[in-house]
């Protein structure tokens, strides 16, 4: 099982991961197409009221997605930055390039990484949570929800528990391996494809919202 | 109070118009990560003491999702439920705001479109 897990299906995810996403993206530039240019009208600056440009800033902040929910607004962030740069960075995955490939990118220190990973598990506890005591996020939680959770951070748990010895050693990392797997093979094709989407939402479709040119449309 | 009428649904109709759509509303509903931060731009959600109901999420995964979902196989009853939802909790103000940038606001009048095609509106003058 083992030898299945860490051979064929970590390769096998590792492909659906790379086709997956070309495939999603080739999809979304033959569905979306140029957007027209936009002429806003813009109010003279004489006119602009005062109050509205002379908002401090913090009142600024306020207004905005983080001011309105800060915990979590940065718990999110926190979480989806670490999410990244905690495997990246891991010393023993920069091992197993440097065994099999015979290259290694820098890594951060093994205890440094470990607080990382304590860290994405107070974040997933705090969804968790959230998902099961808040009645907003229970009104449209559907166990769909509950498995992309499962899938998001089963990686680290059972990664965590490897590294410390937790349980059985070769059950646990044999685990982390098949939820690293699983991730990969998930990100494409489940709600996690927002990990991409999210930028070509956000920034090359064309809305009131768009954080960059928003050059596209449906 | 929905027009009462019971002509049967053109479900051919309704497939049309989704399918007009289809790349946008598909995306839309597997983008929504259902995180609910886009409870607080809606001012009838404040209005309306927090109801989850009144959340943007809410009200566009239950009028266009479910009629996504059953691919226009929908009921009568079900299109007036969801009329309820898009007249009567959405405004279409435009004021939402989603972390991933979905357009709810359209995703509600295409709602509203699909109830419209098949008669179902809400009769706010016979009141």
């Amino acid at each position: 099982m083992y030898d299945f897990i860490r051979g064929p299906f970590a390769w096998a995810a590792l492909i659906i991961f790379v086709i997956g996403t070309i495939f999603q993206l080739v999809r979304y530039f033959s569905l979306s197409k140029k957007a027209g240019i936009v002429h806003y009208k813009t109010i003279p600056a004489q006119k602009t009221p005062e109050s509205a440009v002379q908002l401090p800033f913090m009142a600024r902040v306020k207004l905005t997605i983080l001011g309105v929910s800060p915990v979590t607004v940065i718990t999110s962030t926190v979480f989806h930055v670490l999410l990244i740069i905690t495997p990246i960075f891991l010393v023993a995955h920069g091992v197993l390039t440097d065994v099999a490939w015979g290259f290694s990118i820098p890594a951060f220190s093994e205890g440094f990484s470990d607080f990382l990973t304590i860290v994405v598990m107070i974040c997933g506890a705090y969804f968790l949570l959230r998902r099961i005591f808040s009645a907003r996020v229970r009104a449209i939680t559907t166990l769909y929800d509950y498995i992309i959770w499962v899938i998001a951070f089963a990686p680290f748990i059972t990664g965590f528990m490897a590294y410390h010895h937790m349980f059985n050693y070769n059950v646990m990392i044999t685990l982390h391996i098949f939820f690293g797997g699983l991730m990969l093979i998930a990100i494409p094709f489940t709600k996690l494809v927002h990990m991409f989407y999210f930028f070509i939402n956000r920034f090359l479709m064309k809305s009131e919202h768009t954080f960059g040119k928003g050059s596209r449309t449906w | 109070m929905a027009e009462q009428t019971t002509a049967p649904v053109n479900t051919d109709e309704i497939k049309s118009i989704l399918d007009k759509h289809k790349d946008q509303v598909k995306l839309s509903l597997k983008l929504c990560a259902h995180c609910t931060l886009c409870a607080e731009s809606c001012f009838l959600f404040h209005v309306k003491d927090k109801d989850p109901r009144y959340m943007p999420s809410h009200k566009f995964i239950n009028s266009i999702g479910k009629l996504y979902k059953k691919k226009g196989n929908v009921s009568r009853k079900t299109l007036e439920e969801i009329s309820e939802i898009v007249w009567r909790k959405c405004v279409l103000c435009t004021r939402c705001y989603c972390p991933f940038g979905i357009d709810i606001p359209k995703m509600i009048a295409l709602a509203r479109q699909i109830c419209r095609s098949q008669g179902v509106v809400q009769q706010f003058d016979k009141e």
